[in-house]
């Protein structure tokens, strides 16, 4: 038996399903043989190691956002009835008072999309740089999104939503393990509205910040990496999605 | 605090997604994610593509949650879904269509042993990184058959009906998938060895 009739032979062989036709002189060469064991022994080994990559990678926290979206889009998902009586009239139903996700949402967009594209200055040219002046120019033109176009900086939020503007610093730079104000309100609201949607949106908060974080922490270091600053604007906007879901629902 | 995904069974969220619970579904998303995500990123070698073919895996499962009678374990169900979202995805995009025949005649880009370096043996252990650099080297045919058979289980005749191929033609398939993977991980260990 020759290296090659082994190696025809290997399939069956590492199968486990050899029938009588296998050559009976099979183990024989292989005993006698080390580049035929090496051979055999680096398959088995390639084999079961790859076994252990079934189910080691985790995916982003955005799947799952992504396919929620889908779902409600989709109705598929009941919504469980409100407790408050249906025929309440309106002037004396208690205001939904959840006007502020709408910018909170919008900031968050426009958050990520400051930070995705704000490299910071040198320290110098910090010091040196002229203060904001009060009245920001009027908005911009819009420009193709593109890494080296800078995006409307937070002071230019302040224009059309002071809130929003106020929301950047609680959501955007030092965002931490704990749920920021924003959220808190968020949650408290959802809680109020929506009791039984609380855990859910709360797990996906989290996941979205984690994710925020996680990211920012990596652009911090790697400023460079368009990729990740890319990853940082679509975590963002996966957070104002979820504000936005919210305020589709609960409103 | 007490999860309240960690509260309830399988059966009970599948049950309840049934009923369009939406805590259900994020529990079923979470059971599965990891094996559903790493499928998809296994086959197609994109993290971003595998986010959409993983989700698409999710919907089409919880659109048709519905008809799940339980007579095969629902991982399976799920798993093969996922494997005839990919496959389609492979087969209708410009990536290399999934041929098993064409992957036959025209792939080896790579000669075997060749390399330029001595014929050694990979010993002990494959670092897991390195094994899915190679793996994402194979050529699309090749990488499906491994991918479904040595990673994620499946038998040559379910892969034989998924893929569309003889037993035969998927067990030759694994077979060259493995000698070219070994090709691929004593070059690297080679270069590896070269640089460090």
């Amino acid at each position: 038996m020759t290296c090659s009739d082994v190696e025809r032979a290997l399939p069956e062989f590492l199968d486990g399903t050899p029938d009588s036709a296998f050559p009976t002189d099979f183990d024989a060469h292989v005993k006698s043989c080390s580049a035929c064991s090496d051979l055999i022994s680096d398959l088995k080994l390639i084999s079961s190691e790859a076994r252990q990559l079934a189910g080691t990678e985790e995916p982003a926290s955005r799947v799952w956002v992504r396919i929620a979206a889908e779902l409600r889009a989709e109705n598929l998902i009941c919504e469980p009835q409100p407790t408050r009586p249906v025929l309440v009239p309106s002037s004396q139903r208690p205001r939904w008072r959840m006007w502020w996700l709408a910018p909170v949402a919008a900031a968050l967009v426009a958050a990520g999309s400051y930070l995705v594209n704000h490299k910071p200055a040198p320290p110098l040219a910090k010091q040196q740089a002229p203060a904001t002046p009060a009245k920001s120019p009027a908005p911009e033109t819009p420009t193709p999104a593109s890494h080296t176009v800078p995006t409307p900086a937070p002071p230019q939020l302040a224009q059309t939503s002071p809130k929003a503007a106020d929301n950047i610093a609680a959501v955007s730079p030092a965002m931490g393990p704990q749920p920021s104000a924003e959220d808190q309100q968020f949650l408290s609201e959802v809680s109020t509205r929506a009791p039984s949607m609380r855990a859910t949106y709360e797990n996906q908060l989290r996941a979205v910040n984690a994710d925020i974080r996680e990211t920012q922490a990596y652009v911090d270091q790697n400023p460079e990496d368009a990729d990740a600053r890319q990853h940082l604007m679509d975590a963002y906007q996966q957070k104002a999605l979820l504000y936005q879901i919210a305020l589709d629902r609960i409103q | 605090m007490t999860d309240p995904k960690q509260r309830i069974t399988e059966t009970e969220a599948i049950e309840q997604a049934k009923q369009g619970h939406e805590a259900a579904f994020e529990v079923l998303y979470h059971l599965h994610k990891r094996r559903v995500y790493s499928l998809c990123l296994r086959m197609v070698s994109n993290p971003a593509q595998a986010e959409d073919l993983a989700q698409e895996a999710f919907l089409q499962l919880f659109r048709k949650i519905g008809t799940f009678r339980g007579e095969s374990a629902f991982s399976t169900w799920l798993h093969r879904m996922t494997v005839n979202v990919v496959l389609m995805q492979l087969r209708k995009k410009s990536l290399p269509a999934v041929s098993l025949e064409e992957t036959l005649e025209a792939d080896d880009e790579a000669p075997r042993k060749e390399f330029g370096t001595k014929d050694v043996k990979l010993t002990g252990s494959i670092d897991r990184l390195q094994l899915q650099r190679a793996i994402d080297r194979l050529p699309p045919g090749y990488r499906t058959v491994f991918v479904l058979h040595d990673v994620e289980g499946f038998e040559h005749n379910e892969i034989a009906q998924m893929v569309g191929c003889s037993i035969g033609n998927s067990k030759s398939q694994l077979h060259k998938a493995r000698l070219k993977l070994r090709d691929y991980l004593k070059f690297m260990r080679a270069e590896k060895a070269k640089t460090g």
